[in-house]
């Protein structure tokens, strides 16, 4: 076993601080798949995961000098709120681009989300939505309502959690989420 | 009031349906952390944002640098405009008023006139001789 192998993050965080590449790279390889497991939460597109995950190591690594692990799971969290940040500008930035504007749902797709909304309404245990018509229903909210009901409804994060992750207040992440739970309900109404 | 209510709560499962359905495929993202050369892919980002980063702080630095020249410079300046000012003034009395006696025999600046004298071998008594003269024909007249 490699010595780097042993290490705990912390310890190759000071490593990499002080120009170790190897502890760097071990630092990558630990932690990959976890960035990429975030990055799924937003993203459907393997080259968008995949582009999440090289934004968010190069901001780790011009960020290192200033992580101060206080425990064992800190080095994880740093790395997931820094992840999410990556996730959130390329939010922002898709929906600057108008080639990336909302494209409305065919016939087709409306007709399936209608069928599939409905079925789930009436046996929400074994429901199933599809994939790509969920995150074309995602699409339409903005990317800080999509990021705080994703956190609360699916990582299963507390307020205080996502506030301090996103460096909002407790209050503005409260009221985020109550305009983001409404903003759902009215595009799931259209579908209902 | 009450249905509202219901309907909301009903909604708002759908709505954590739609969420998890949209998180739940993890296909994309494993293959994405599988990715060949994607390590080499982060390291040439981070070359890349490292030259980005040197190139902000070469001209930022110069901008220091410029900012820290800017007392210095202004004092050249001030000096340089002394310097102006007082050789204009030194020279803002040409020698063409003082037509008396103590030019003809002035020795301070030799010039056109000591050209002039050396020429037709006169010396400056010569040439007091000469006015002198000049004077007293007119007189005389």
């Amino acid at each position: 076993m490699h010595p780097a192998d042993e290490l705990t993050d912390d310890a190759l965080v000071a490593a990499a601080s002080a120009g170790d590449e190897e502890a760097f790279e071990k630092l990558f390889e630990r932690h990959r798949r976890q960035v990429a497991r975030i990055a799924g939460r937003f993203f459907a597109q393997r080259e968008q995961v995949e582009e999440i995950i090289q934004d968010a190591f190069t901001k780790v690594y011009f960020a290192l000098h200033t992580y101060h692990g206080t425990h064992e799971a800190s080095f994880r969290a740093w790395l997931a709120q820094i992840t999410v940040n990556a996730c959130y500008d390329h939010l922002r930035r898709a929906r600057r681009r108008p080639e990336h504007e909302l494209t409305e749902f065919t016939d087709n797709e409306s007709q399936d989300i209608s069928t599939q909304l409905r079925a789930a309404q009436s046996d929400i245990e074994g429901a199933l939505v599809s994939r790509d018509l969920a995150l074309k229903l995602l699409a339409r909210l903005s990317p800080e309502d999509r990021l705080v009901l994703t956190w609360l409804d699916v990582e299963g994060f507390s307020v205080a959690e996502i506030s301090e992750m996103t460096a909002w207040s407790i209050s503005k992440v409260k009221v985020r989420a109550h305009r983001a739970r409404a903003h759902l309900r009215r595009i799931l109404r259209k579908f209902l | 009031m009450l249905r509202n209510t219901h309907e909301n709560e009903s909604i708002d499962r759908l709505g954590q349906l739609v969420l998890r359905s949209a998180a739940e495929d993890e296909t994309a993202s494993q293959a994405a952390a599988d990715a060949p050369f994607l390590y080499t892919r982060v390291r040439a980002r981070i070359a890349e944002e490292q030259r980005v980063r040197n190139e902000n702080g070469n001209w930022f630095s110069l901008l220091l640098i410029a900012r820290r020249a800017i007392p210095a410079m202004a004092l050249i300046a001030l000096l340089a405009a002394t310097v102006m000012f007082w050789s204009s003034r030194s020279t803002a009395n040409p020698g063409w008023y003082r037509l008396d006696d103590e030019a003809l025999s002035d020795t301070r600046n030799p010039g056109i006139e000591q050209t002039v004298l050396s020429r037709n071998n006169l010396t400056g008594d010569d040439i007091f001789n000469i006015v002198l003269e000049h004077n007293e024909r007119r007189n005389d007249k």
